[in-house]
């Protein structure tokens, strides 16, 4: 049912980094490591899932010409809290991502979803598609966190794969790489889905 | 509500709510964001100094030292920060030093954003190890009297620049020989 | 003290381009640099607010934030509307005192709120230390070398219309990879400045 479509779209077809290539500043920042691409994925999944419920729940009561501040106060809070949460409990982790978890608040998806979206359906909805977002963005991270951690440090969440005589791919790690398996990512899943992206960046959110 | 009042209200009660719940959540992470920092930065000092395993802040002539003892309260050396112009951005050090030997008892690398794979090795022990035991009266030039990492020579340089220009000032608060 | 001026902004423009090497910007980088015109128009618009938010996110971190120890929870919420109030207010007045610049550039003035480098920016100044001048001036480096990086890619873009590119890379695949080749033509200044 509705409900279910609303989750799964997020998933696949209208997947914001593959699909939709929207978000993209930290799916290229982060994603040195597998388990900093779970991390980030749960973060924004987290801000994304709360600020929809929220804005959707509030969407009666905020008035049209005031609804950008009101979204962006309800989205820096969420993302503050995370931030403060990642610092007390997950300092290593807190100490990779750097700016990129206040950055949670700019992120493409985030406002986009709020915007286009969480504003204008029920709260249930609203809910299966933040989390299907969140989780389809969660899972495009972590598959180029994989490869990038796998060519570039011969590890997969820090478990070493191969022998001593591994050469690590040290560009993988690297910004050039970041855009390489970002760009090969995009291309394969166009193959696989036999369609070019829905969109061409964030230029109308 | 007529509409702008409408817009100020809601606007200000978001805020407000907003506001609340950072204070409230803030307040609950504090101890635990200040005890994570406090044990990153206990835990460098007593890595830079063997034997030592409490330590103590202190502030000498403006700058900060952490003075390593043991159980007993026997102090192993002092710890203190320095900071180096890497390939790829800055890098912080914490250096251990005994007075009394006048040799360093250790580094580790606390910070740095040098590329991984070259110029990031400084942080292991293959690099960190040469510098235990090493005289502060030393040269701390590379390639002669401190290794540096084949293919990458920033890094290393960056290090021991640093160690070196901070010895400087430290070896004037506390003299090779010397108390601490 | 000029001398440091110049390593700033020759390092956010060449070392640490904030789009190539520090990951910001790219959602307007894959969006809106498929025309040298146009790149050029956000550029310099992004420019002009950039080096305002560095000034604001300056005062605001040093004279309201800090003295009374919000910066650890306020810092966000707080930048992000000073950010998003700067550029209403950026475009109100570029729209009435001068409407030809307006249309050069006032279009793309607010998605520049969402662009993450102007965010980014402001977040990096207290962590940096910098001072009033040494905000402003990296806040310009940045803008010039998001500018750079943009124009860039157009007018790779341009040629690559031309080109024989693979079905399954047309659209953001091929321009990720060409970013790729442009991050590591960047690689190449290292070490240029002490940063």
């Amino acid at each position: 049912m509705q409900l279910i479509k609303d989750f799964v779209n997020g998933l696949w077809n209208e997947n914001p980094i593959f699909r939709m290539v929207i978000g993209i500043c930290s799916a290229l920042a982060v994603t040195t490591a597998a388990k900093n691409g779970i991390a980030m994925g749960l973060a924004l999944t987290f801000v994304l899932t709360c600020s929809s419920i929220l804005i959707s729940l509030l969407k009666n009561i905020i008035p049209s010409k005031v609804r950008i501040p009101c979204y962006i106060i309800v989205v820096a809070t969420f993302t503050t809290i995370v931030d403060l949460v990642m610092k007390a409990y997950f300092p290593a982790l807190y100490q990779v991502m750097g700016i990129f978890i206040p950055l949670i608040v700019v992120n493409c998806i985030v406002l986009a979803r709020a915007e286009a979206f969480a504003s204008k359906v029920n709260v249930l909805r609203a809910t299966a598609d933040a989390l299907g977002m969140g989780l389809g963005y969660a899972w495009a991270i972590t598959v180029i966190s994989m490869v990038r951690e796998i060519l570039g440090n011969g590890t997969i969440f820090d478990v070493p794969l191969f022998g001593q005589n591994f050469t690590q791919w040290v560009i993988m790690l690297l910004p050039p790489g970041a855009f390489f398996v970002m760009g090969i990512l995009v291309g394969l899943m166009n193959l696989i889905t036999r369609k070019s992206p829905k969109n061409d960046g964030c230029h109308n959110c | 509500m007529n509409q702008p009042v409408k817009m100020v209200v809601v606007l200000m009660m978001i805020a407000l709510v907003a506001g609340a719940l950072l204070a409230f959540t803030y307040q609950a992470t504090y101890p635990k964001i200040q005890q994570q920092a406090k044990e990153a930065l206990e835990s460098s000092v007593l890595k830079v100094i063997p034997g030592a395993e409490k330590m103590e802040e202190v502030q000498k002539d403006g700058m900060t030292f952490y003075i390593g003892m043991d159980n007993q309260g026997n102090k192993k050396g002092i710890a203190f920060k320095a900071v180096g112009s890497g390939f790829s951005g800055p890098i912080e050090i914490m250096v251990g030093y005994n007075p009394k030997e006048g040799k360093l008892t250790g580094i580790e690398i606390l910070s740095m954003s040098e590329t991984p794979g070259l110029g990031a090795k400084i942080k292991e022990p293959s690099f960190t190890e040469q510098f235990k035991g090493k005289s502060v009266k030393d040269e701390f030039a590379p390639k002669k009297d401190v290794k540096v990492i084949t293919g990458a020579t920033i890094s290393p340089t960056a290090v021991a620049k640093a160690i070196k220009s901070t010895l400087e000032e430290v070896t004037k608060i506390y003299p090779v020989g010397g108390e601490f | 003290m000029l001398k440091e001026i110049l390593f700033i902004i020759i390092g956010s423009v060449l070392v640490n381009n904030f789009v190539l090497s520090r990951y910001l910007g790219q959602c307007p980088f894959l969006g809106v640099s498929s025309k040298t015109e146009t790149a050029l128009g956000m550029g310099m618009a992004t420019t002009f607010v950039l080096t305002m938010t560095a000034v604001a996110a300056y005062f605001i971190q040093n004279y309201i934030l800090a003295p009374f120890g919000l910066d650890a929870f306020l810092q966000i919420v707080s930048f992000i509307l000073v950010i998003a109030s700067l550029v209403q207010l950026v475009e109100m007045v570029v729209l009435k005192i001068s409407p030809p610049l307006y249309n050069a550039f006032g279009i793309y003035l607010p998605l520049i709120t969402t662009n993450c480098i102007v965010l980014g920016v402001a977040l990096l100044i207290p962590s940096k230390s910098y001072n009033l001048i040494q905000s402003i001036a990296f806040g310009l480096g940045a803008g010039l070398g998001f500018t750079l990086a943009l124009a860039l890619m157009a007018g790779i873009r341009e040629d690559l219309e031309f080109a024989d590119v693979p079905e399954a890379l047309k659209g953001p695949a091929i321009v990720f990879i060409t970013a790729g080749l442009l991050a590591m033509i960047f690689m190449g200044f290292a070490g240029l400045v002490p940063l």
